[in-house]
């Protein structure tokens, strides 16, 4: 290796990678700390306390755009920093335009949740920003495509990794769906209307919704998974011919499936059945990359036992399986009809963002650490008390939301002797408040877990601040002995 | 560059692509799993079967419309007369087919035809025919009614009249009841704080409190009685002069415990007592006390059995 004398911290980017990894976690804590509170609102209303800011209309699209951008966000713009740079073996290509890319998303990301409690919103479900920010986000977002595809230009390795295909799909892809999702008449600095309008709208609105799921929240983790995985096992990945077979056939299928959220609706019913089709033709490309994340592990499966990291990584492999499954069931007609409007689908949806997302970029944050601040964790069992406290949480949340979810959802087509509706709808309120409060359960020991990693990562990287002082200060003693 | 380092594999074992990435990065050329592959084969087998059952593709300015077909029954409009029909499967005739075939979908039309039939007396004669309107009922006021006066009409003092007590401030006869829900009601009572001196409406409140026995008679209470059933107050052309209210005007009992605004028995205090009614007759009461009218937002039937429903709820004449 040409620059194998040099240390890579010297050799690549850690600056920009550190930043956005200190952020992801800053944005995790407050984004599902609201999570907790908004659960706990719809638990025991009165915690609105009448303050239209505090209300769950407000404070949901907070909570989803700082866990999903700013978490999700910040997590991916981190690894693929550190991705690009060492599987490229190239130092990541204009510092000062990756530089705007941390200032631009972070600014952006919390500009929009203030905005968001200011009640300043589009009304679209994870594309509430204003015109203004996202005019600003589709600027740093393209400086992000440049800065990535410049890097892998720069490369010194001949063949481009298989994480670097997912990372520049979803780039490519994010791009595309944000851009034509949000075309918008401005009438005023804070109040735009769609270009679009009635079911054209709905379709796109949801183009845009399964999609971000689909690139931003399943392919670029994948990305993540694919580099960090191995790298963790210490094995090659298992497949490379499943890679390249999973990896097109998922950018290919995601794209149609986006109509299955409108089943039931004035969605014209061709558009249905195709896009029901195309989840289910999603379910095999899907659980190729975690056949290959949970195979790259085969033959070293003691690793579980004495590494949890991999605890994360291969637990969150198995929730992404589940979700995946969950996905294509729920997008036949069929079923859609039980569980639409249900919190099933908001139980779904967490067992991906916390099972899958944010587990695996919790494994991949643990084994990136100690790599960007030269040290080492300060403590594994911590490590092991975040998992299980995670883990907990995730099992609490997505069960009380099949009970709250499936039940609300029977209630709702049962009848009595005459054929009328046997419950009101207040009934099956009432039904959902024990869940509710399961949920929210759920919820806080997740975020036990992240404040107990918040701890542990604080406490590593004070350590490396205070062996650097004293060596600084045993070098300075020196000199003044000279 | 390096990057066709093989780590040595044990023998047999599948060969890496020869490329490594980040010094140690592989990837094994493992053939695809066959059990995966048959199960993608599989779910295009299903899609395909799908898209032949329901509309699926697009083709120019039509879509194909698929195999499958709903039968359901609709009323033809040049006969009157229902019929069984078959049509193409589509969201719209399935819903057709499932008002139409639901378990006692044939009881529930028969049972709704006898009900729109008769009049309030004989469906409250026909328990047959009462057990029906409570289910429906039961639906209908949860959906509409409840958000005010309760699940179970139990009400709000102050605020939405309890439909379970036998106080009814615009009657409380079936046919009442139906033109409250038609037409909706609102509530009026004049403010008196401008007509009355402090004093004068502390005599009336006196003087109320002693027609529900919750104060004795007193000098007070004989001036507030004098303003009350004379030209000063009024109040007897909408109370009446037993004080007993009149629904025509929505005007309530006074003689009776239950109350409809101030919140009387929630004053532990005779004075609290007193200070309540004082501020609803120094205030009146204007743009409050709405019902909405249902005519337009429920079938005819509907608010016919909400009627039923709610005449059944107790206490009503």
């Amino acid at each position: 290796m040409a620059l194998s004398s040099v240390l890579p911290a010297e050799q690549y980017n850690y600056g920009i990678v550190r930043k956005f990894t200190i952020m992801a976690m800053v944005w995790a804590v407050i984004g599902m700390s609201v999570g907790v509170y908004i659960a706990s609102e719809l638990a025991w209303p009165f915690l609105n306390f009448d303050i239209p800011a505090l209300t769950f209309g407000r404070l949901r699209p907070v909570h989803t755009t700082l866990v999903i951008f700013g978490f999700g966000g910040s997590a991916l713009f981190a690894t693929s920093y550190y991705i690009v740079q060492r599987t490229c073996q190239a130092r990541l290509a204009f510092p000062w335009l990756a530089e705007f890319t941390f200032w631009g998303w972070s600014g952006g990301v919390a500009l929009g949740a203030l905005t968001y409690v200011l009640g300043i919103t589009q009304g679209r479900e994870y594309a509430e920003f204003e015109w203004p920010l996202d005019i600003a986000i589709t600027l740093v977002w393209v400086s992000y495509i440049v800065v990535y595809v410049e890097t892998i230009r720069r490369r010194s390795q001949p063949h481009i990794y298989v994480a670097n295909w997912f990372f520049m799909a979803f780039l490519l892809a994010v791009a595309l769906l944000h851009i034509f999702n949000n075309l918008a008449i401005p009438v005023s600095l804070t109040k735009s209307y769609s270009l679009f309008a009635g079911v054209q709208d709905a379709m796109t609105q949801w183009w845009y919704g399964h999609n971000a799921v689909g690139f931003f929240l399943t392919a670029a983790f994948l990305g993540m998974m694919y580099y960090f995985v191995p790298k963790q096992a210490g094995r090659p990945v298992y497949s490379y011919r499943l890679s390249i077979i999973h990896f097109w056939a998922l950018i290919f299928l995601y794209m149609w499936a986006g109509g299955h959220h409108l089943h039931w609706t004035a969605l014209p019913d061709w558009v249905s059945t195709l896009s029901a089709a195309f989840s289910v033709l999603l379910l095999m490309p899907s659980w190729g990359g975690m056949i290959n994340g949970i195979m790259t592990l085969s033959g070293a499966w003691d690793k579980l036992r004495s590494d949890p990291i991999m605890l994360f990584l291969i637990t969150s492999l198995s929730f992404y399986g589940m979700s995946t499954f969950e996905g294509p069931l729920m997008s036949l007609k069929s079923v859609n009809a039980l569980s639409h409007y249900t919190d099933w689908t908001i139980g779904h949806v967490h067992s991906g963002a916390l099972g899958w997302v944010a587990l695996v970029s919790f494994g991949s944050f643990y084994h990136l650490i100690p790599r960007l601040w030269d040290t080492r964790m300060y403590s594994q069992p911590l490590i092991y008390i975040h998992f299980w406290l995670a883990t907990i949480g995730i099992v609490l949340y997505i069960t009380s939301m099949w009970v709250a979810g499936i039940g609300q959802g029977l209630m709702l087509r049962s009848f009595d002797d005459y054929g009328n509706l046997a419950y009101t709808f207040i009934e099956t309120v009432e039904f959902m408040h024990t869940p509710y409060i399961w949920r929210a359960l759920g919820g806080a020991f997740f975020v036990a877990g992240v404040l107990v990693m918040v701890y542990n990562m604080y406490m590593t990287i004070q350590s490396t601040r205070r062996e650097q002082a004293a060596i600084e200060a045993k070098l300075a003693a020196k000199l003044a002995k000279a | 560059m390096s990057d066709n380092t093989n780590t040595p594999q044990p023998s047999g074992a599948v060969q890496t692509t020869g490329h490594a990435w980040d010094s140690d990065l592989q990837e094994y050329n493992n053939p695809l799993p066959r059990w995966w592959l048959w199960c993608f084969y599989g779910t295009v087998v299903f899609s395909i079967l799908y898209w032949f059952i329901y509309p699926s593709w697009p083709v120019g300015n039509t879509w194909i419309k698929g195999f499958g077909t709903v039968e359901y029954t609709a009323v033809d409009k040049a006969t009157g007369q229902e019929q069984g029909k078959e049509f193409r499967w589509n969201t719209r005739a399935l819903l057709l087919e499932e008002l139409g075939n639901a378990a006692n979908d044939q009881q529930r039309k028969a049972m709704l035809a006898k009900v729109q039939a008769a009049d309030y007396e004989q469906i409250a004669k026909d328990p047959k025919m009462m057990e029906f309107v409570r289910s429906v009922g039961k639906g209908l006021f949860g959906d509409n009614c409840a958000a005010c006066h309760g699940r179970g009409g139990q009400g709000v003092v102050g605020m939405y009249p309890n439909l379970t007590d036998d106080d009814w401030l615009w009657g409380s006869s079936s046919d009442k009841i139906h033109e409250t829900l038609v037409q909706g009601r609102k509530g009026f009572m004049p403010a008196f704080g401008q007509v009355l001196k402090p004093e004068q409406l502390d005599d009336v409140a006196e003087y109320v409190l002693t027609l529900s026995d919750e104060a004795p008679s007193s000098e007070d209470s004989e001036r507030g009685k004098a303003i009350f059933q004379g030209q000063v107050g009024g109040c007897y052309y909408c109370h009446g002069a037993d004080a007993k209210g009149i629904p025509s005007q929505g005007a309530a009992n006074l003689t009776d415990k239950i109350w409809a605004i101030a919140n009387v028995p929630a004053q532990k205090t005779l004075q609290d007592k007193k200070a309540v009614i004082k501020e609803f007759v120094a205030k009146g009461v204007n743009n409050t006390r709405v019902m909405p009218a249902w005519k337009d937002r429920l079938s005819p039937t509907d608010i016919k059995l909400l009627a039923v429903y709610v005449h059944q709820l107790g206490g009503a004449q």
